[in-house]
């Protein structure tokens, strides 16, 4: 069980931790499925797009898009099938909110994909588990064949006449399948590697087919959504962001762990409240978001951990990762750190980013021992940013956020290893 | 509205609704640099040098993915577009050794370009240290990791031109690298040679090995021609230095092949300049061949041939056309014939291989040719393609066929006795036994008929004799076919329904169909099928013969045939002889003259004394070789006119220099009725003459002098003569060349035919009965025979064994057999075999495989030293005359 | 069926032919396999098989030790944990104990950042590692049979 850090709302994790996630009684006991019973009574799917619309809800999963438009695209393509694919291929590094979802509370998800092929009229569901997820795929599976038996899943669902069946996709060890084109076409049993868009997956997604993909925590708010309604939904967050966000805390910090708090909450809350504060050292940076997060220093402490406050201030919320380091850090270590992460996990599709990815990690690495020109800290500057111009997803796209704030906060530390020291003494020069 | 208007670069263009922004640039001349985006091949967007702005939208995006709307403002290069491409282009230039010196694609490197262009001096990143050796496994491709920038066009090419998905990356990120098969040599894979990787590729990855160190790029001469191998046609670009022929390129305008090409046409030319190649006149004494003069040659070749004529008459002489020589050569020959012989006893190869097609469609029809083109078979929804090895034999349109099941959802119906490689990629195969053809074919129509799927409006007002027909067909039911040929009675009723269900279906067939004594009637029968269905008339239907020869199709258009002159004219018919007499000033004999196999037989009889055969080579493709042998040996006077020195040019009398087609001027018809030209690209090797020259030069001492100063010349007089080819003229055939019928100058040329009317007026049903073949196995001789082609090489491998790659390859035959036959014998892979028939016998490996059925062996006719022909039957078709190649039987015995 | 069969997933084919394969890994005749069965070619099989990083067409040991690398296990020491094992195995990263039992290899993220520095050996989770911890794991599987 992965500790909680005594989260203040539960939404998604109101499950976690009090219910047997191999148990689809308790589940129920729990109002399990009276949101699909609901939705397939009551509402007709307009009325259920319409809800998730003004609910407010974004994508969890990093991307933050409003996941009632994401759905309304794709039940107006009239072309069919249609699918819903679950996206459960959490690789971004410092994330482990998913696992948590998937491990504790499986049948949240499953109601979630109803409703979502419901609302669009999609009778196939996918979920992509990545490979190293063994008991999240073993509890799924079990969840999957409960389901079925209590017949919320299959032909003719709760006698509505609606179809939905959802079959498990196992990954094998590729981060960049989490980018939603990627995913697919692992899904469809080949290199995990971006397609461009458009076409966008509302249209032409898995096998060519209008297809919506989810990140499980998103999923998980659906049932909540329509048992409790979206105004009450609302009712929580910010107004640019409302309901909750499950947020996992690493690093130098006394308490590890996830917690799920209403959009908004600060850094220093986190830090302070949650994770009962700094583990040995002094604060020094926080990465936000994950590996394509920005650096939060000091003075980011009282921001609002939200998409929009971020967005502002050129930051990201991303997956909700927070790995927090204290003095003890070496700027540039953990740079490389990052650096080496996107260098393996790079698909190679793309020559900036395929190349780009092994030069920065070359650059940096000559720094670390001493070996850098004055002139390579602008040159990994100017690279990231031109793979964030030209790259063909999200991967290289983003190093330019960790890069660049890195630099703005610690560029001189950096610098002096140039001229041969480590402040820090990490690197060994 | 289905265009749109946009700007790039402050230019205005239209565009078609759909198209990307680098289509419409490179449309319109605007230049947008680009590495991974090849035309014809599908979008990667992976390189991102094509990068460019477009206003209202934030940041850049890829020219090659973003489709153009209405209004869109482009700008394709500024200082941050430009600063972006060239970090881009540095980034591959730190990765690999692209080292310039020795590499074969300096001078013509789209990545070389690329970086002058930007004017890169050095890259600003660390440069990897790490070389890769090269991989020279493959008799033709050169593989050298170094220069690779992983654009994926080889992969591309390879999965969605040729279909053999040979090429693939391994691993992921900056270790990506590309793989052939298991990570194998592509020796070891199922690689074909078709260079279609080194034709995509950009850099010098992917280069032809026995170029290497032939020539620096801007050191060759250029000349596009047409390949001489097979009936597709392809556009080639000879690549010539010091005039030899060091590579090949295929033409990306080539209507057939667009810049694609197989092993033979790409690897496979090297025949021309073959130590082997006659360069001067021989004549025969006691029984050796001596060199001589050309004048001593020809005059001895007139005085002999005149000397036969006058003592035993004009039927006492024959001659026999190439279907390699050129149109204008062609009719020159059968010109000569009629004239200076005074015989109509002309045919050619023909005869041997699509005779019952011409007979058959002719009769059902009106015109005996492919109906259709052969890029419009992406219009049919199913496509049923019978007695053909289309990726072995048409490897363009083989692998066409396999591209259209794969990205397109056509569907094949494939019926061949044979597991050939379409099979693999067909909706449904039916198997039957050899020669049961017209039974499977009438079955099919008996169940569209029960079923009524047959188009009963085409029928009422496109065709005649529908009745009488019906009659026939209905005795036909899917129980008694099984009985027949073999094929189960379900498997038979869903080929009919998919066929007749099809809005468009189209029928493509070859030597499995007409290489049979029923081969009229086979061709009769799928003939009626598709009238059936109303499938004649229209894009992506119709019936499509896949003729052989580089110009089987214009020999037979020209007239070196028996019965007609050119354009199918014939001979009998006093209207069209006379205009014949009048345009050429004699008179000219009335009786139609023997065919190929007749004449052989004839001059075996000592009924003709004399044979002037100008590239054919029958002691290889003739059927009973021993009888071949027996017939030529008889003659008083053989002259072979050929390039090499050929088993039948070996029994000569005087054997005449000719020329490959790469030293000549001239014409070729393809299969779809496509005229394009040859030009002449290196002088004649030696003292030797284009065959054009040699045959007015021998009329001219028969007493009937032509005086043409060119092929050109000669294709005007063809075209005062031959309606189909009445508009045909040399400065019309630039470009995409003319489908005949073109009756006029101004007419654009047909490329499908009986659009509103068959040539004939209405479609002719023929009833059909099925007949066995001429000899079928029995205790005897058990095993039944088949014959025919591998895609290394080509028919008599007169050519195609002097090429050193295609050699190399496919060095020998080998005896196809079953393993459960095998077993029985107690032989195995490469075991020696001696395979006899009531004609002959010969010594062969063996190869076990289950492509071929229990009972049934195969072997090409490829190899001189196991000559399939020795075992074949030379029972004829009663109206084509063709032989029955197809079907005969033999016994095995261990050696 | 060299028709592309979308009812066959390249991926499960080739994780199930990996795990019955005693050590991790997938034959040179499986690959051929899954390509017939799949009516994928060898090359596409093969890249696809070298594109997942847990995949293997070599040989490993009975155990894959998969160590983290990533930025939460990092800060937390993974160093130092790498260090523990190569020296307890005398191997490096990406080698095989010449007993044929570990394999070490270095993974990104494992999702298991709440208790960094973390490492899966085979399918099992083992997180907040000490030196201590490590001897102690080793021990248990060396004395598995």
């Amino acid at each position: 069980m992965i500790k909680e850090l005594k989260s203040p709302l539960r939404v998604v994790l109101e499950n976690y931790g009090r219910i047997n996630p191999e148990s689809i009684e308790e589940y129920i006991t729990q109002d399990g499925y009276e949101a699909v019973r609901k939705v397939l009574r009551e509402m007709r799917p307009k009325q259920v797009l319409s809800e998730i619309k003004t609910s407010g809800l974004q994508g969890r999963g990093g991307a933050a898009f409003p996941t009632g438009l994401k759905w309304e695209f794709t039940a107006k393509v009239k072309d069919i099938p249609k699918y819903i694919i679950c996206n459960a291929d959490e690789g971004e590094p410092g994330t482990f909110k998913d696992r948590a979802i998937l491990e504790g509370d499986p049948h949240k998800i499953i109601e979630g994909m109803i409703i979502a092929g419901y609302a669009v009229g999609a009778n196939y569901g996918y979920i992509y588990i990545r490979g190293e997820y063994l008991l999240s795929i073993n509890r799924f599976n079990k969840a999957l064949k409960q389901a079925r038996e209590h017949r919320f899943l299959g032909e003719d669902v709760l006698g509505s006449g609606f179809n939905f069946q959802i079959e498990i996709h196992q990954g094998a060890g590729s981060y960049v399948c989490g980018e939603e084109t990627a995913l697919m076409e692992s899904l469809e049993g080949k290199r995990g590697n971006p397609r461009f868009k458009p076409p966008f997956p509302s249209s032409s997604g898995l096998w060519g087919k209008p297809t919506i993909i989810n990140n499980v925590e998103t999923l998980a708010n659906i049932a909540p959504i329509i048992l409790k309604g979206a105004d009450w939904f609302r009712t929580f967050g910010t107004k640019e962001c409302p309901g909750t966000k499950v947020y996992t805390i690493s690093g130098q910090v006394k308490e590890t762990g996830l917690i799920e708090a209403p959009m908004g909450i600060t850094l220093r809350e986190i830090i302070i409240d949650h994770a009962q504060g700094m583990r040995d050292s002094k604060f020094k940076m926080a990465q936000v978001g994950g590996a394509v997060g920005a650096i939060l220093g000091e003075d980011m402490l009282d921001v609002p951990l939200d998409y929009h406050s971020l967005r502002e201030k050129g930051l990201v919320l991303g997956s909700g990762a927070i790995l927090v380091m204290d003095e003890t850090t070496c700027a540039l270590d953990m740079l490389k750190c990052f650096l080496k992460f996107f260098k393996r996990e790079s698909c190679g599709k793309c020559i900036p980013c395929r190349v780009g990815t092994k030069k920065l990690l070359e650059l940096a690495t000559a720094i670390s021992q001493g070996k850098g020109k004055e002139d390579d800290i602008d040159l990994i500057l100017y690279t990231a940013k031109v793979m964030q111009k030209t790259s063909l997803c999200a991967l290289g796209q983003s190093l330019i956020l960790p890069i660049s704030t890195i630099l703005k906060y610690f560029r001189k530390e950096i610098t002096e290893h140039i001229k041969g020291r480590c402040p820090t003494g990490v690197c060994k020069i | 509205m289905n265009t749109v208007d946009l700007t790039i670069n402050g230019k205005l263009v239209q565009a078609e609704k759909g198209s990307t922004i680098m289509e419409v640039a490179l449309a319109n001349g605007i230049k947008i640099p680009h590495l991974c985006y090849k035309k014809g091949l599908s979008i990667a967007g992976s390189c991102r040098v094509c990068m460019v702005k477009i206003k209202d939208r934030p940041g850049m995006e890829a020219a090659c993915t973003t489709e153009v709307v209405e209004g869109m403002k482009v700008i394709t290069s500024d200082e941050e577009i430009d600063d972006a491409r060239k970090l881009i282009v540095e980034l591959i230039l730190s990765e690999h050794k692209h080292d310039c010196l020795v590499c074969e694609s300096n001078g013509q490197c789209e990545l070389q370009d690329l970086a002058y262009e930007l004017g890169i001096e050095m890259t600003r990143f660390p440069i990897s240290k790490t070389v890769e050796s090269t991989e020279d496994s493959s008799q033709v491709i050169l593989k050298d990791p170094n220069k690779c920038i992983l654009c994926g066009r080889c992969v591309r090419a390879c999965a969605e031109i040729t279909v053999q998905r040979v090429l693939d990356f391994a691993a992921r990120g900056s270790g990506t690298f590309l793989i052939s098969g298991l990570n194998k040599p592509l020796a070891d894979t199922d690689c074909v040679s078709c260079g279609a990787c080194i034709q995509t590729c950009p850099t010098g990855a992917l280069t032809e090995k026995l170029a290497r160190f032939q020539g620096r790029s801007w050191e060759f001469r250029k000349v596009q021609t047409t390949c001489p191998y097979c009936g597709v046609g392809c556009q080639i670009e000879l690549n010539i230095k010091n005039n030899r022929i060091v590579k090949v390129y295929g033409v990306e305008e080539g209507p057939e092949n667009k810049g694609y090409l197989c092993v033979k046409g790409r690897f496979g030319l090297d025949y021309i300049h073959h130590k082997d190649r006659l360069t001067t006149p021989l004549i025969k004494h006691n029984g050796k061949f001596e060199e001589a003069s050309w004048d001593e040659a020809l005059n001895l070749v007139a005085i002999k041939f005149k000397e036969l004529k006058d003592k035993y008459g004009s039927d006492a002489l024959a001659g026999l056309s190439s279907a390699k020589c050129t149109n204008e050569e062609n009719y020159l020959f059968q010109k000569f014939i009629r004239i200076c012989f005074g015989t109509n006893n002309v045919d050619h190869c023909a005869r041997l291989c699509h005779a019952s097609t011409v007979a058959g469609l002719a009769r059902a029809f009106g015109s005996g040719a492919m109906t259709n083109s052969i890029w419009d078979f992406e219009k049919a929804d199913v496509i049923l393609v019978t007695g053909s090895n289309t990726t072995e034999n048409h490897p363009i349109i083989g692998s066409y066929f396999k591209h259209l099941a794969s990205y397109n959802g056509t569907k094949l119906i494939v019926v061949d006795p044979r597991a050939i490689e379409l099979t693999e990629y067909a909706e449904i195969w039916l198997r039957q036994k050899s020669g049961t053809d017209v039974a499977w074919i009438n079955g099919l129509m008996n169940v569209i008929i029960n079923e009524g799927l047959y188009d009963k409006e085409f029928l009422r007002n496109r065709t005649e004799n529908f009745d009488e027909f019906r009659k026939v067909v209905s005795k036909y039911t899917p129980g008694k076919v099984e009985k027949i040929t073999g094929i189960p009675e379900e498997k038979l009723i869903a080929a009919a329904r998919m066929y007749g269900k099809a809005d468009r279906g189209s029928i493509v067939f070859a030597m499995g169909i007409t290489q049979h004594t029923t081969g009229t009637d086979n061709v009769l029968s799928l003939a009626n099928l598709a009238m059936l269905c109303g499938n004649v008339g229209r894009e992506g239907t119709g019936v499509n013969p896949l003729r052989g020869q580089n110009n089987v199709q214009g020999a037979c258009d020209l007239g070196a045939l028996p019965n007609v002159y050119s354009g199918y004219q014939k001979v009998s018919e006093p209207q069209v002889r006379e205009n014949f007499e009048t345009t050429w000033g004699v008179k000219l004999p009335p009786k139609e003259g023997l065919t190929v196999v007749e004449i052989i037989d004839a001059a075996s009889k000592g009924e003709i004394k004399g044979l002037y055969i100008m590239g054919e080579n029958p002691m290889l493709s003739d059927p009973n070789l021993n009888h071949v042998r027996e017939g030529l040996e008889n003659l008083d006077f053989l002259v072979v006119q050929d390039i090499f020195l050929t088993e039948t040019a070996e029994l000569a009398d005087v054997v005449l220099p000719g020329v490959s087609f790469a030293e000549k001027e001239g014409t070729f018809t393809n299969t779809c009725r496509r005229i394009q030209l040859l030009h002449k690209a290196i002088p004649p090797i030696g003292k030797s003459r284009e065959d054009w020259k040699i045959i007015m030069e021998i009329g001219k001492r028969m007493g009937y002098p032509m005086a043409y100063h060119s092929p050109r010349e000669i294709m005007d007089e063809i075209a005062s003569l031959t309606p189909i080819y009445g508009g045909v003229h040399f400065d019309r055939l630039g470009g995409q060349g003319l489908q005949w019928p073109c009756p006029s100058r101004e007419h654009p040329g047909t490329p499908y035919l009986h659009k509103d009317k068959f040539t004939r007026g209405k479609g002719l049903f023929t009833p059909v009965d099925y007949i066995p073949p001429a000899e079928l196995p029995d205790k005897e001789y058990p095993f039944l025979l088949s014959t025919g082609r591998v895609l290394y090489h080509f028919h008599t491998g007169s050519l195609s064994r002097r090429s050193k790659p295609l050699d190399s390859i496919a060095p020998e035959g080998f005896l196809e057999i079953s393993p459960q036959d095998a077993e029985k014998l107690r032989i195995k892979n490469n075991d020696w075999v001696r395979v006899s028939s009531r004609r002959g016998k010969l010594k062969v490996k063996v190869k076990v495989t289950n492509r071929v059925d229990k009972g049934v062996v195969f072997m090409t006719f490829h190899f001189a030293e196991s000559a399939a022909n020795l075992l074949t039957n030379d029972a004829l078709d009663p109206v084509a005359k063709i032989p029955e190649y197809k079907v005969s039987a033999v016994k095995i015995e261990r050696i | 069926m060299k028709l592309r069969n979308k009812e066959k997933d390249v991926i499960a084919l080739l994780r199930k032919s990996q795990s019955v394969s005693k050590h991790n890994y997938i034959t040179e005749d499986e690959l051929k396999f899954i390509a017939q069965e799949a009516g994928v070619s060898y090359s596409e099989v093969y890249g696809v098989a070298t594109f997942y990083s847990l995949f293997s067409l070599k040989p490993r040991g009975e155990y894959v030790i998969r160590v983290c690398e990533s930025g939460p296990c990092h800060l937390m020491g993974a160093k130092s944990i790498f260090k523990v094992l190569e020296k307890e195995l005398k191997i490096k990263v990406g080698e095989t104990t010449v007993d044929d039992k570990f394999t070490l290899e270095e993974v990104s993220c494992l999702g298991i950042c709440n208790e960094a520095p973390a490492m899966m050996i085979n399918e099992k989770v083992y997180g907040n590692l000490t030196p201590q911890k490590i001897r102690e794991i080793l021990r248990e599987l060396r004395k598995k049979k």
